[in-house]
């Protein structure tokens, strides 16, 4: 049977990672098997008694003994409510929740596309390729609207020492590089086809990374993407996250781009408002 | 299976009763029939229309609104429910369909589970057909299907003969043993089948919804004909909190009287336009075509629907009776065949 309560969670320490972003250090106060078996890419739910909860990646998964770290941008109200408490107050914890990242570390080369908030859920596995004996060649190409927009500064500066990475900017400063990250590919696609895309960020910018790779010859079935969705229970009850006939937060949020576009056969994308570019 | 003769139902009704919280079907007053508790003196005699509720017996097990847990002193506390024995007394087999299909759809579900698990179901087999239903085109009814109630009232065309009562799971047996009831000798099996002959003769071939299904699974119903209907659509939540299938819930903090909060979980509807709208703008669903698309494919969806092995509408027709835009399940579906 599914346990809705939450467990209890610390709030350990957090510092400005962003804008409007913090990094978080939570601990969880009685951590499961299930807990410590967190893959990256899965997501939990972080509850705020009085304000609801809201799902969020791990930039690092919960280790021995509970402690794991999130990237959280102030976005509403129950964001809000977080980034006005201090280290040691209490939090609820549900998870882990969904699918993580296949972990490629037979792969060669992977390539990491991000965009804004969108680098938090590939940061544990960057950093996973990196810790193994024979490191898989892993490249990331990081596009953010300009550099005070930029997350995970920290993972950004020991990644920049030990792989390619490629920092681009809607709006650049001199010096900087400028345009989306597929404006990028040549020079990243010159070292060789990446077996692997593991793509994270705004919606438009996964499925045409995704048809970039397509186009230059990687297989379909090689196309990761984590979706963005609605998620209220994380057990696939509340029906929010549904992308056709899945579940975002049971069948995702990680999904192979074929079997997300046929997913998306039954679920056509209207020609709705914009929505506003926040990531 | 089990079958018996049954000199009276209201007999049967005042045993159950005895030791369970009874619940029938009764007139408001208003015009309106909804569920209501009956005690065991009652004498009212038990109607076995087809005619249907105003509402299923969904919220007897997911709750239109109910608390998940509590935050109290800096702890997180279970709240699950204490359902003392119920039975439902006289549901008709589309809506045990659906308690078939919502008992899969919340198989894991603490709180759902623990109301289903207090629950003795007693269905009444349609001997006519309701207004607008189309039971027997879905294959929910209109005889109660195998496994959807522990016990089956068969009313009989022969006023003289007794009711046949099939007892159809182990607890629906232990429940109607004290009455020591006759087997039944006559063929009731040919009845039930001839009942439901003559009903799906009343209800017609339903073309508009079988045409209207094969399109929706062929991918065949244009974008345009959606985003009519969305036109259509006045996100009033009628037809998802009607709809004995619709499950989706959203969750509620509220303040306790202890200084706490509570986290609740409410019927939500996915007609609603900020229904999957997420923090950064971005809404997957945001025409009301849209969102009218997905209710219809939750409903006739093969691939949705294939877990549950059958479709997610029973075939009651509450939706055409509640929906003010006129786009319930015949509405929707002679337009889409019409387009």
């Amino acid at each position: 049977m599914i346990d809705l309560t939450p467990r209890k969670l610390l709030l350990l320490e957090h510092y400005a990672d962003g804008e409007d972003a913090r990094h978080f250090t939570f601990r969880i106060e009685q951590p499961l098997a299930a807990d410590l078996a967190a893959i990256p890419g899965q997501f939990f739910m972080l509850v705020l008694p009085g304000f609801g909860e809201a799902p969020f990646t791990y930039v690092s998964t919960p280790d021995a003994q509970g402690v794991f770290k999130a990237l959280v941008r102030r976005m509403g109200a129950l964001t809000t409510a977080l980034f006005a408490l201090q280290a040691d107050a209490v939090l609820g914890y549900r998870g882990p929740f969904g699918n993580g990242w296949p972990l490629f570390f037979k792969a060669k080369r992977v390539l990491a596309v991000a965009g804004g908030c969108g680098l938090a859920p590939l940061a544990g596995v960057i950093d996973a390729a990196a810790q193994q004996a024979e490191p898989t060649q892993i490249s990331l190409v990081y596009g953010a609207r300009k550099a005070d927009t930029q997350v995970l500064g920290r993972e950004r500066s020991r990644w920049r020492e030990s792989m390619p990475l490629i920092e681009t900017f809607d709006q650049a400063a001199t010096g900087q590089r400028s345009g989306s990250p597929l404006q990028h590919f040549d020079e990243v696609f010159s070292a060789g086809l990446p077996d692997v895309l593991l793509c994270c960020g705004p919606e438009p910018l996964m499925l045409a990374a995704a048809e970039e790779c397509l186009r230059r010859g990687m297989a379909a079935e090689s196309l990761w993407l984590s979706v963005e969705r609605r998620m209220h229970c994380g057990v696939g009850l509340c029906g929010h996250c549904y992308v056709g006939s899945s579940y975002a937060c049971v069948d995702g949020p990680t999904y192979r781009y074929d079997q997300y576009l046929k997913l998306l056969t039954h679920c056509p994308q209207f020609p709705g408002p914009a929505a506003p570019q926040v990531c | 299976m089990q079958v018996f003769e049954l000199d009276s139902p209201e007999r049967l009704r005042a045993h159950l009763a005895q030791s369970r919280t009874l619940y029938e079907v009764r007139a408001d007053g208003q015009g309106g029939e909804h569920w209501q508790s009956v005690s065991v003196g009652d004498q009212t005699a038990f109607n076995p229309s087809a005619a249907t509720a105003s509402f299923s017996a969904k919220s007897f097990f997911f709750a239109e609104r109910e608390v998940l847990f509590r935050f109290e002193g800096g702890q997180f506390l279970s709240a699950l429910p204490e359902v003392a024995p119920q039975v439902l007394f006289g549901v008709h087999a589309c809506d045990l369909q659906a308690v078939a299909y919502q008992d899969r759809f919340f198989e894991g579900d603490p709180h759902y589970q623990s109301r289903r698990a207090a629950t003795l179901l007693v269905g009444v087999d349609c001997v006519e057909s309701c207004d607008g239903g189309f039971c027997h085109t879905v294959s929910s009814g209109p005889d109660v299907r195998y496994g959807s109630a522990d016990l089956v009232l068969v009313p009989r065309r022969d006023k003289h003969a007794p009711w046949l009562l099939l007892a159809a799971s182990h607890a629906g047996v232990q429940a109607i043993e004290a009455l020591s009831l006759t087997p039944a000798i006559d063929d009731w099996a040919s009845e039930r089948l001839a009942n439901s002959q003559r009903v799906a003769q009343q209800q017609g071939e339903q073309v508009d919804i079988i045409k209207g299904v094969a399109l929706l699974n062929a991918g065949k119903i244009e974008q345009s004909t959606w985003e009519r209907l969305g036109l259509q659509c006045l996100g009033c939540s009628g037809c998802t909190s009607v709809c004995p299938t619709c499950s989706c819930f959203a969750p509620l903090d509220q303040p306790t009287a202890s200084g706490g909060m509570q986290r609740e979980r409410v019927w939500d509807s996915c007609l609603y336009q900020g229904f999957q709208k997420e923090a950064s703008g971005h809404n997957p669903s945001a025409t009301p075509g849209a969102r009218v698309q997905r209710f219809w494919f939750h409903k006739f969806g093969d691939e949705i629907n294939a877990p549950f092995e059958h479709y997610g509408c029973v075939g009651c027709g509450r939706c055409d009776r509640v929906c003010p835009g006129g786009i319930g399940v015949h509405g929707v579906m002679h337009k889409v065949v019409n387009a």
